[in-house]
C-alpha cells in the first residue's frame, strides 16, 4: 500500500488494487450495508408483491397502465422509499383519493395532530375500502399507496384505539368520498372476502385480539394495516417501524446536512476519507455542529488548519486537549 | 495518499450512481488517473453563459480532501473571476475557504453559482471586472455572450 506511483498508467491499476484490498478490509461493514440494501429491496418487493397478489385476481390487465400517470404529491417528499411505491396511480380521480388517504396516514404517523390521530383507524379503513372498491371495479389499478402507507403507521396505536365496527363506520362516513365506497363495499363484501381470503390469514392473530367484527367489514381493513411487531406472520425483512420513523429526525439534523452528500448512502463511514467508522469513531463527535469524522482525519485536520469541515469553525475543545497532551507546539 | 484514492473512488461511484441527479454537471474521471477529472457544466440560465457548455479540468492533490482540488476552465470564458488566458478560477472555496466535506460535485455547483454571480471586486479578468464595476452591465453581458457563442457552443454547420 505504501508504494508511490504517479505514472498515469499504473495509477488506475493501483487504484483498483487498493480498492480491492480496502474492500477486503471492510468486508464486514460492507456486508452489513449489503444486508441493509437487501432488506430494503426485499421489503419493497414484499409490499409490491403482496399488493399484486391481492389484486391479481381482477387486475391482471392493468399493469401496463401502472405508472403512466405520476401522482402529483401534495406534500413534500419524504425520505423513505415508500414514496416510490405510490407512483402507480391509474386515473386522475383515483389519484385524488389516493393522495387523500395518503395524507391521512401521513397525519397519523408523522404529525400526530389532534384532529387526525383519533381517526387514524379510519384512514386505514378508507384506504382499505378504496382498494376493495377499485379492485372489484375491474379495470382500475388502485393501489399500494394506501397499503404501503398504512404499513408505515404505528401498529400499536392502531390496535389500541380500535373501538370496533360501528365507531369506524361513523368515522368513515365523515370522509367525503368514503360514502360511495362504503356502499360499494357493502355490495361487494362477499366478493371481497373471496379475493382477500388468503391474504387475511397473516392478520388473523390480530383480529382475534380485537373486538369481534360481525359484519366482516374489518377484514379488508385489517388487511391494509401494518403487521404487529409481535405478529408471527410478519416478514422478518420488514424494518422496525419505530426506528424508521425516528431516523430522519435524529440522524438527519446532525449528520446529513453537514456532510454534504458524501455519506448519505452509508452514514457509517467517515465523510472525509470514506473509511468505515470503528466503535471509537462512531462515538466521536468533535464539533458542536454535529459534523462527525474519524479520529484519523480529525487528527490530520488539527495538524493543518484545525477547522471543522462542517461549519468551518475552529475545533476549540479538541485544540485544548491536544495542547495538553502533546505539549507546547507554537 | 491512500485516503485520497479511497475518497475519490467513492466520489466516482457516487457520480456514476447519481448521473441524472444534476443534469447541469457531468463529471468524468480520467481513464488512467483518478487524480485527473474533467467536468462539463452548463452555463446557468438567465446569464450570458446560457446555452454554453464549459469544460473544467480538475487536478487533485494527493492530500485531497484536506487540500482543495485545482480547477480551471478549459473553455474560454469572459468572467471577472476567471483568468482569460489560463482559465484559473478565483473562488474562495478553492482556496482558503475549502472544506474537506466538499466534493468535486459541490465544487462544480459552486462554479456554476460563481458564473451566475460574479465578484467584480476580486477580478482575475480585469476587462470583465472593470465593465461590471463601472456599471456597464450591458457591455459585460454582450462580451460574455459573444465569448460563450464563440467558445462554448457547438459550431454550426
Amino acid at each position: 500500500m505504501g508504494h508511490v506511483d504517479d505514472s498515469p498508467a499504473s495509477a488506475a491499476a493501483a487504484a483498483a488494487r487498493d480498492a480491492k484490498k480496502k474492500r477486503g478490509n471492510r468486508s464486514s461493514a460492507k456486508l452489513k450495508q449489503c444486508k441493509l440494501d437487501a432488506r430494503r429491496e426485499q421489503w419493497l418487493s414484499q409490499v409490491k408483491g403482496g399488493k399484486e397478489a391481492k389484486v391479481r385476481t381482477s387486475l391482471t390487465g392493468t399493469e401496463p397502465n401502472a405508472g403512466s400517470l405520476t401522482v402529483p404529491s401534495p406534500h413534500p417528499p419524504l425520505p423513505h422509499r415508500r414514496v416510490d411505491v405510490r407512483s402507480r396511480g391509474g386515473d386522475p380521480e383515483e389519484d385524488k383519493e389516493e393522495t387523500g388517504s395518503a395524507r391521512h396516514d401521513l397525519g397519523s404517523s408523522y404529525v400526530d395532530s389532534p384532529v387526525q390521530s383519533p381517526s387514524s383507524d379510519n384512514s386505514g379503513s378508507v384506504g382499505g375500502m378504496h382498494r376493495k372498491h377499485y379492485s372489484n371495479g375491474g379495470g382500475l389499478s388502485l393501489s399500494s399507496s394506501s397499503s404501503a402507507w398504512s404499513s408505515s403507521r404505528s401498529v400499536s396505536e392502531a390496535e389500541d384505539d380500535d373501538t370496533g365496527g360501528p365507531d369506524e363506520e361513523n368515522g368513515v362516513l365523515d370522509d367525503w368520498e368514503a360514502v360511495a365506497d362504503a356502499d360499494a363495499l357493502a355490495t361487494d363484501n362477499c366478493h371481497s372476502q373471496q379475493i382477500s381470503g388468503p391474504m387475511v390469514q397473516p392478520a388473523a392473530p390480530n383480529v382475534c385480539a380485537a373486538p369481534a367484527n360481525p359484519t366482516g367489514r374489518q377484514d379488508p381493513i385489517r388487511r391494509t394495516r401494518a403487521w404487529a411487531p409481535d405478529d408471527v406472520f410478519r416478514p422478518q425483512s420488514l424494518p422496525n417501524i419505530a426506528r424508521q420513523a425516528s431516523f430522519p429526525a435524529s440522524i438527519g439534523n446532525c449528520w446529513m446536512d453537514a456532510s454534504q452528500q458524501v455519506v448519505h448512502s452509508s452514514p457509517l463511514t467517515c465523510p472525509i476519507c470514506c473509511e468505515d467508522f470503528d466503535p471509537t469513531d462512531s462515538s466521536f463527535c468533535p464539533c458542536p455542529c454535529g459534523f462527525r469524522l474519524c479520529l484519523f482525519c480529525h487528527h490530520k485536520i488539527l495538524e493543518a488548519d484545525g477547522r471543522c469541515p462542517g461549519c468551518r469553525k475552529e475545533y476549540v475543545a479538541a485544540r485544548l486537549s491536544r495542547s495538553c497532551s502533546m505539549g507546547p507546539r507554537y | 495518499m491512500q485516503a485520497s484514492r479511497a475518497r475519490l473512488f467513492k466520489e466516482y461511484k457516487e457520480v456514476q450512481r447519481e448521473k441524472s441527479a444534476d443534469p447541469d454537471i457531468q463529471l468524468i474521471c480520467d481513464d488512467s488517473n483518478i487524480f485527473k477529472w474533467t467536468a462539463l457544466i452548463k452555463g446557468p440560465s438567465e446569464t450570458p453563459f446560457e446555452g454554453g457548455v464549459f469544460q473544467l479540468a480538475f487536478s487533485i492533490p494527493e492530500q485531497y480532501p484536506l487540500l482543495p482540488p485545482q480547477v480551471r476552465f478549459l473553455t474560454k470564458i469572459f468572467h471577472p473571476n476567471v483568468h482569460f488566458k489560463t482559465g484559473e478560477i478565483c473562488l474562495d472555496i478553492l482556496k482558503n475557504a475549502w472544506s474537506p466535506a466538499w466534493t468535486l460535485q459541490s465544487v462544480c455547483r459552486a462554479i456554476i453559482a460563481l458564473m451566475a454571480h460574479p465578484e467584480p471586486d476580486s477580478p482575475l479578468n480585469c476587462d470583465s471586472g472593470n465593465l461590471l464595476r463601472s456599471g456597464d452591465i450591458r457591455g459585460y453581458q454582450s462580451m460574455a455572450r459573444m465569448y460563450t457563442r464563440l467558445a462554448a457552443m457547438p459550431k454550426k454547420g
